[in-house]
């Protein structure tokens, strides 16, 4: 983008640009990586809240003596609205695959990688590299980080309680059988306030292609969703977590590790609620996040350095078992804590994995499309 | 994954630009005071007002004549370009405008916004009236006191004070511990993620904009005027609804307009504290800016809102200037 | 209507069988440990133009607030028309009040200000109308109706309120130094306008002045207040002449006061020996005083005439010399120094033109007095 154009920019975008500004005040030629290592040994961080372990950056700094700003995010519109607005300032950032970093990468936002930096590439899980093949064709901008999946949440006591303790808790009906929903509506079901995973959801529920387009998807979802919104108290990406463990709400849409994360702040609380998660029968969306270096990163260099470090098994290893989800370090995965390493939950097992759908990008129209049907059925009208 | 933006990063955001353009503007004022002190004062405020108001409003209004372009940074066309002969050539693109027209969500949440906003309005002025009145009657001492409680809760950030109220509201929180504990309810009542929710919301957070310039306002409120209509046969209530009420109108109407105003473009607490159905105009925004980068969208969506506001606002006042006038003849 | 002040004719606190239209009884009101109000009893009849006058912080405010209902009083009883309204509250008393700032209502013209308590009253719309018309006739301010109180000066606004207090035809009209905003000169105008009015009215003014010359002007009687409590209720003219003690002699006008012990007492006179003069004089004592008693004489400086040769035969004489004089136009005053060091002070009149001054300066001149217009006060 051509500097002289950067008046025009929207008020927000003003903002952004005169923040990220003051955070890049040695910017080096972001075509030039290798300028980047005459600037000061700095690495600007833009991450999810809670998303590394507690020692990580500080063993980074400690070890190669590169001083690390970290920001965090709780939304990958967050990352994407700073990406788009340019000049972020930022050297590592760490997108959701799909369809985030897919967009950003044909929008060239993205560095492409200096493998020849990375020599612990080779640690990575061939099958979530293959995974990304649609995303990013021969890998080479984006490096796996975690995966997860999106599953039902659910109050162990309270669902027995009112389905009966021989009801299977295995489907997607909990949300999408009206019959069934209708039993729960009054203890509380949440639903993720977000489009691709409701569609898929929903669409998955109806033996449907979560990915379809054009063969009617979209009013077949929000025929679903109106037959079971009465029995939805909200729609929310984060609220869930302390609502499970509050015993608030009895069933929610969420992700894995967000779930597990309830779990234990239930038994750390000793409330005497338990959540489990499950991944449905029908099957559910997988996620993969990554890492990825912004085409005007400052530090490109130190990028690099730090993609390395996160590539070392001693290292993504206990992030993993900080953060409840699986790495897409398969050489990893024997350092990983038991507890996490056996957890169906984090790691499934094989024929629960062949059920996972990756999301795949939607064109324009069709996306548009999902967001105004996605707040119709959120509003209820 | 996805969950939605982390409002206390915007925030920060803010804080950044303004500390800025700040910093900008005092070195401005000091150059130029250092030769005409006197221009400088009446040009600061004007800076202000064009750094802040206009430039802004600006910008959002150049944006919302633009249109969305997929994979571009940032995500729009430019308005000036050339022909293929080399002209130069001017685009407007009024999509935006056209959908807000057109699609029946938008009025849903124009209108939600301003049921909102004039409930908590009406909310803030009954709660904060008797306040004000209270704050405006009692000495200096006890005065002061009083109207630093009514901002202390202003030293917090709003977004904890709304998670506060999440913490109270809730079906298994202590308003309903307390319903139940004494008795008064056997059932807990479901409030959080209801209307109801974001009208308490809005109302305790924006209390203050209605106590300050309330409370201004009755303390200049001469006493033996109320003195005067009880020896006139005025009974209490008499008093106050033709004196105390009328000539504290201006007081009314500027608290109200501070928390209405903001109160339409409210995000935060809906979000946190309303339904799903809770559908406003602030979240129409975020959906049109994050979930689909239309940010010409976006800005359509906020220009239109703003016209909403100031449009009556300024008839309004356009009335009053003839009725004070009328008076004066 | 009477048109002569009703006061000058008949004066109803001579008649022991008049019923006073309002009667204070022992009231005391305290504000902490400061007494306002001390023990006051005070009757006050149907068509007096009363006035209540002293320094502040005398507690006149504190009492007509008490009338007003504003205050509630510690101790004592107020009753009007033999009803005690001790505990009334204002908009259920018979009475208005015109407030020292006027309080008009400024977001109402003038006609709503003076239908305002019209309104309270329920009476009817064209009643109200005919009534807001007359008072605006009556403080002659016609063409005004329309205008707000900011539109008005001080003078207009200060006839407002005395419409606006004088439409709901009270028993008592309240008034708290109705004069003490305007200039001196709208002031003296307005004193007789005022007083025409409640001739016209009839209506019973009760009035805080702490201005004597006000108060003599306007009033059938006056009650010198003075730390809480009434030092005298007298007519102007009586408190001028027989002040009750020195501080009413004092407050009222200018006199002369001197220090002596009585010597010889007659039958309506007494010889005092006053130091400060070195010599003897005569005055009139109303009752006996026994000798030997500390008194003050008073006598006011245009009680006593002047001489330039020595007189014979007067009741009193005093030989001094001028010490200062001061030019004032229809009178002028001398202060005659003693040859025993007291400086008196004497009042001319000036009946014939003349540039010049009677005496010089350091002119010996003989000061004369009758006995009878020397009081003696006690000490």
């Amino acid at each position: 983008m051509p500097p002289a154009r950067l008046p025009a920019l929207a008020l927000l975008a003003l903002a952004l640009a005169a923040c990220g500004g003051g955070k890049a005040p040695d910017a080096a030629s972001p075509a030039d990586p290798a300028a980047a290592q005459q600037g000061p040994r700095q690495l600007n961080i833009y991450n999810w809240s809670d998303y590394v372990a507690e020692d990580t950056i500080a063993r980074f700094e400690k070890e190669t003596g590169i001083k690390v700003v970290y920001d965090v995010y709780d939304s990958n519109e967050m990352l994407e609205a700073k990406l788009l607005a340019g000049s972020s300032g930022y050297d590592v950032v760490f997108p959701s695959a799909r369809p985030f970093a897919q967009r950003h990468i044909l929008a060239n936002l993205y560095l492409p990688l200096d493998r020849a930096k990375l020599p612990g590439w080779g640690n990575l899980d061939p099958a979530v590299l293959a995974a990304l093949e649609d995303v990013d064709p021969g890998n080479r901008h984006l490096v796996p980080y975690m995966w997860g999946t999106t599953g039902i949440g659910y109050n162990v006591a309270k669902v027995r309680e009112r389905l009966g303790a021989d009801f299977p808790i295995d489907s997607w009906n909990l949300i999408f059988d009206p019959a069934v929903a209708a039993k729960l509506g009054d203890c509380g079901i949440a639903v993720l306030d977000d489009e691709q995973e409701g569609f898929g959801a929903a669409l998955i529920y109806l033996g449907r292609d979560p990915n379809g387009v054009g063969g009617g998807e979209i009013e077949a979802a929000a025929e679903l969703f109106g037959k079971v919104r009465p029995f939805i108290r909200y729609f929310h990406s984060s609220k869930y977590i302390d609502d499970l463990a509050n015993g608030e709400i009895c069933v929610a849409m969420g992700y894995n590790g967000d779930v597990l994360q309830a779990r234990d702040r239930a038994s750390e609380a000793a409330n005497g609620v338990e959540v489990a998660y499950v991944i449905p029968k029908e099957g559910a969306l997988r996620w993969i996040d990554s890492a990825a270096i912004p085409t005007d990163a400052p530090h490109a260099a130190n990028a690099l350095v730090f993609l390395e470090f996160l590539l070392r098994p001693d290292v993504i290893a206990p992030i993993s078992d900080y953060v409840s989800y699986a790495s897409a370090n398969l050489a990893a995965k024997p350092l990983v804590d038991e507890s996490v390493r056996n957890d169906p939950g984090i790691y499934p097992a094989p024929e629960v994995l062949a059920r996972l759908v990756d999301p795949k990008k939607l064109p324009e129209n069709e996306s548009r499309a999902r967001v105004r049907a996605w707040t119709s059925i959120k509003s209820g009208s | 994954m996805a969950r939605p933006a982390s409002h206390s990063s915007l925030w920060q955001l803010w804080h950044q630009v303004f500390t800025d353009l700040f910093r900008w503007i005092g070195v401005l004022g000091r150059e130029l005071s250092s030769s005409r002190g006197r221009w400088v004062v009446l040009a600061l405020p004007m800076l202000w007002l064009v750094a802040f108001f206009l430039v802004p409003f600006l910008l959002v209004l150049k944006i919302s004549f633009a249109s969305a372009v997929s994979g571009a940074q940032p995500p729009y066309s430019d308005m000036i370009g050339t022909a293929e002969d080399g002209a130069l050539t001017l685009r407007f693109a009024i999509a935006g405008y056209q959908l807000l027209l057109t699609d029946s969500l938008y009025v849903t949440a124009y209108v939600n916004s301003l049921v909102f906003a004039t409930v908590s309005t009406l909310g803030c002025l009954v709660l904060g009236y008797p306040i004000a009145y209270g704050i405006a009657r009692a000495s200096p001492a006890a005065r002061a006191v009083l109207l630093v409680l009514v901002i202390l809760p202003f030293w917090t950030s709003s977004l904890l004070r709304a998670y506060a109220l999440i913490g109270i509201l809730r079906t298994n929180g202590l308003l309903n511990q307390l319903l139940m504990g004494l008795g008064i309810t056997d059932a807990p009542l479901v409030i959080l993620h209801t209307d109801l929710a974001v009208y308490i919301g809005i109302t305790y957070n924006y209390l203050p904009f209605m106590i300050m310039p309330l409370t201004a306002n009755l303390m200049r409120l001469d006493f033996t005027l109320l003195e005067a209509a009880a020896d006139l046969g005025a009974r209490p209530l008499t008093s106050f609804l033709r004196i105390t009420l009328p000539l504290s109108v201006p007081g009314i109407v500027a608290g109200s307009l501070l928390v209405f105003i903001p109160a339409v473009g409210e995000f935060v607490i809906p979000d946190l504290l309303g339904g799903p159905d809770a559908l406003t105009i602030g979240r129409a925004i975020w959906t049109e800016f994050f979930s689909n980068r239309d940010w010409p969208m976006a800005s359509a969506v906020a220009i239109a809102m703003l016209a909403l506001i100031v449009v009556p606002m300024l008839v309004f006042e356009y009335v009053q200037d003839k009725r004070l006038e009328g008076d004066r003849r | 209507m009477a048109t002569a002040r009703p006061h000058a004719t008949v004066e109803p606190w001579q008649d022991p069988n008049a019923e006073p239209i309002l009667r204070i009884e022992g009231v005391t009101k305290t504000f902490g440990k400061v007494y306002a109000v001390d023990d006051v009893s005070l009757d006050i009849y149907r068509g007096e133009f009363f006035s209540l006058l002293g320094g502040s912080g005398c507690g006149k405010s504190t009492l007509l607030r008490v009338l007003g209902g504003f205050e509630i009083p510690d101790k004592g009883r107020v009753l009007i028309d033999g009803v005690d309204v001790t505990r009334v509250a204002p908009y259920e008393r018979p009475v208005n009040m015109m407030f020292q700032s006027y309080a008009l209502f400024p977001h109402m013209t003038v006609e709503q200000n003076i239908a305002f308590g019209l309104k309270q009253d329920g009476r009817a719309r064209s009643e109200i109308e005919d009534r807001v018309a007359a008072m605006l006739d009556l403080v002659r301010m016609g063409q005004l109706g329309r205008r707000r109180p900011d539109q008005l000066s001080g003078g207009q606004r200060q006839r407002v309120a005395l419409a606006r207090a004088l439409a709901r035809s009270p028993k008592i009209l309240l008034l708290d130094e109705p004069l003490g905003a305007l200039d001196k000169k709208l002031r003296e105008h307005t004193q007789f306008e005022l007083v025409n009015i409640q001739e016209k009215v009839g209506t019973t003014f009760i009035m805080v002045t702490h201005d004597q010359e006000e108060a003599m002007t306007m009033s059938s009687r006056i009650a010198v207040m003075d730390a809480g409590r009434i030092v005298q209720v007298s007519t102007p003219s009586a408190l001028y002449e027989y002040p009750a003690n020195r501080f009413v002699a004092e407050f009222i006008g200018a006199v002369n006061t001197i220090a002596g012990t009585v010597v010889d007492a007659g039958e309506d006179r007494v010889v005092v020996r006053a130091h400060e003069l070195g010599q003897d004089v005569v005055a009139r004592a109303p009752q006996p005083i026994p000798v030997g008693t500390d008194v003050s004489i008073a006598i006011r400086p245009e009680k006593i005439d002047v001489r330039e040769q020595p007189p014979s035969g007067e009741d009193n004489v005093v030989q001094g010399k001028v010490a200062d004089i001061a030019y004032l136009g229809d009178v002028s005053i001398y202060h005659v120094r003693t040859d025993s060091g007291h400086v008196l002070r004497v009042q001319e009149t000036h009946a014939a033109r003349t540039a010049d001054p009677h005496y010089q300066w350091g002119e010996t001149l003989w000061l004369v007095w009758n006995a009878a217009d020397a009081i003696v006060l006690a000490s």
